[in-house]
Parts: structure tokens; sequence; C-alpha cells
């Protein structure tokens, strides 16, 4: 057992067990306008597009999404609740190529890329992962994490 | 409107042209310290906005062993530049480097970040930031207007100066399909 807390991710994949090919479990998450508000208060980015659906359309939105933010936090998430708490993130590249708007139904899922040693010795897996809402895919996300091997990990 | 589009964001936005944003490639900002340290209260409350059960931000005796304590969810690290939004003393001017390069267009969206984490946000620690531009992009239409492409790199140190992140960061400035 790694955390006696109820609720909170309590598995641990190991980097010997990962290979290239394995999926990444989706997560899925509402959005309503509450959600990207919560945005706003949690990150302190209070962009007027992330709160103000008047100044959000003005910009050619259709109303107020979510910033890049929360789409990091959501990416690194997909990919530590499948592999578990002992997860670092080594490296994200995120591309923003559509948005996720208040009142969408958000999703992130995966697939390993690689599985690697690095020069330092870390042992690594390169993700790419897919944010998308109802309409499809909007963010394409790549990545890294360093991930223990069993006998690291006793 | 574009005027008035830019004071709606509160980021005091600097226009001008691209021959004055081209100007300011390799320009390295002052330092900019975070309003606060890290601390469990913004991750809580972020980790709540992620919906995020990861027991590094809610067990302190897993984070413990684990990283040395609690440690904020990587998403968090640009939170730590973004100013707080008022003070006693007046607003503090925001330090995002893309947002002062003078170019035409009066708003922005993020296009694209690729950031390297090279040790653990504790609680505890109060970073630091610059932020270099890199390249400014020739003049492209996009879904939402037409503008130019950004790039800066900013660096995170922690109160030691040791660097704890760096983000490559691709802003669009542009002008809206409406306003063009």
């Amino acid at each position: 057992m790694l955390t006696e807390v109820e609720g909170c991710v309590n598995h641990q994949l190991y980097w010997d067990d990962i290979a290239e090919g394995d999926d990444v479990t989706r997560v899925e998450m509402a959005v309503p306008y509450e959600k990207v508000i919560h945005n706003a208060a949690a990150t302190w980015d209070f962009f007027p597009g992330h709160h103000n659906p008047e100044y959000a359309r003005s910009q050619g939105q259709k109303t107020i999404f979510i910033s890049t933010l929360f789409f990091q936090g959501f990416a690194d998430r997909v990919v530590t609740d499948w592999a578990g708490p002992l997860t670092f993130i080594t490296r994200r590249k995120i591309m923003m190529r559509g948005s996720v708007y208040a009142g969408d139904t958000m999703y992130g899922e995966g697939k390993v890329t690689r599985t690697y040693v690095d020069a330092g010795g870390r042992h690594l897996v390169d993700v790419e992962v897919v944010i998308g809402n109802q309409d499809g895919p909007q963010c394409p996300v790549s990545i890294t994490a360093a991930i223990p091997t069993k006998a690291e990990a006793g | 409107m574009a005027e008035e589009q830019e004071k709606q964001t509160g980021l005091g936005i600097v226009t001008g042209t691209v021959e004055e944003a081209r100007a300011m490639i390799g320009h390295v900002s002052e330092p900019t310290y975070a309003e606060v340290g890290v601390n469990w209260a913004m991750i809580k409350y972020y980790s709540a906005l992620i919906e995020d059960a990861n027991p590094s931000y809610w067990d302190q005796e897993f984070a413990t062993k684990q990283w040395g304590d609690i440690i904020a969810p990587p998403g968090m690290l640009i939170t730590y530049m973004i100013p707080i939004n008022w003070r006693p003393q007046g607003t503090v001017d925001y330090p995002v480097i893309a947002t002062k390069v003078p170019l035409p267009g009066p708003t922005l969206i993020n296009f694209s970040a690729e950031t390297e984490f090279f040790k653990p946000i504790r609680i505890g620690m109060h970073l630091n930031f610059v932020d270099e531009v890199l390249d400014i992009s020739e003049e492209k239409a996009t879904r939402v207007g037409v503008g130019h492409f950004v790039t800066t790199v900013m660096t995170y140190r922690d109160s030691d100066g040791d660097t704890v992140a760096k983000n490559t960061n691709v802003m669009y400035r542009y002008t809206a399909k409406e306003y063009s």
C-alpha cells in the first residue's frame, strides 16, 4: 500500500512492466462554467477569455475556455493516474490546437511510444496523450516520465 | 475596438510594429519573484481543479517519504509567475515578456509550451524566473485571426539558484477576425 488516504491513487506500474504500444487509461471530466472559473482562481490566470464570455467571443472563441495550465495539469494527471504516484514528469510538450469550452466534457487518453534509459541512468517512458472534448481531439501532448523499476522501488 | 480589447486583458499588452518586436530578440527580463512560496492551500485548490488524487499532493506521509515533502503538481509551474491581481500598493505588472513585445496584435492565445522539470517543486520553495525572447514569426493567419507567434524561454530557479524548470512557450499575438 502506497497511501492510507482514502480515494488517492494507490497503485504503481514499474518501468519493467511497461512496453511500447501500451494504452494509457482514459480519463473524463465534465467542464461546467464553475470549472472554468475555478481554473482562473486556482491558477491566478484571470485573462478575460477564461472568465468573461463576451470577451472570449470578441477573441473569436465560442465562450470562456480552459487555460493552458488546466490542460497541462490534466495531461500530467492522465499519466500519473495510469502509472502511479512514484512517477516524475520530466518533460511535457503541449500544442494548443483547439479549445475546451465551458459546457464541454473533456477527456484524455494516451499510448506509450518509447521506453528507454537516458545517459543519467533514469528509466523513462514517452507517452503521447490526446486531450479532447465531445467534438474530438483538441490538444496533443507529449510527455516523458521517469518511472522506477521494481528493483529501484524495492 | 482593438485598444478596448487590449485594455480588458489587464495584462498591459504592448502593441507596435514587427520591426520593434524583432529588436527584442535575445532580450532577457530581470528576475521576477513569486508572490508567495509554494504552499499546500494552493496545491489542494489546483489539484481539486484537475480532480487529481495523486497522494503526492494530498498525503503528507506518502509525499515526505517519496519526495521529502508535499509537492506541487507540475502543471502549477506557471502559476508562480502570475502576479496577484490586487495589492495595497496597486496592481502588479504582468511579467510575461511575450506581452511586452511590441506587435500589432492586441490580444493573445497560447499556442504551445514545452516544459522540462529538473527537480520536484516542494512546499516552502520560493521560485523566481527570467524570461527571454527567442523568436518572432512572420505574420500568419489562423482560425481566430491574423498575427505573429512569439517564442520565449522562461527559466525557473529556487532560492538556492538551482534550475527547477525551463518552459519554452509559443504565444500567438493577434488581431481577432472581427477586428481585422
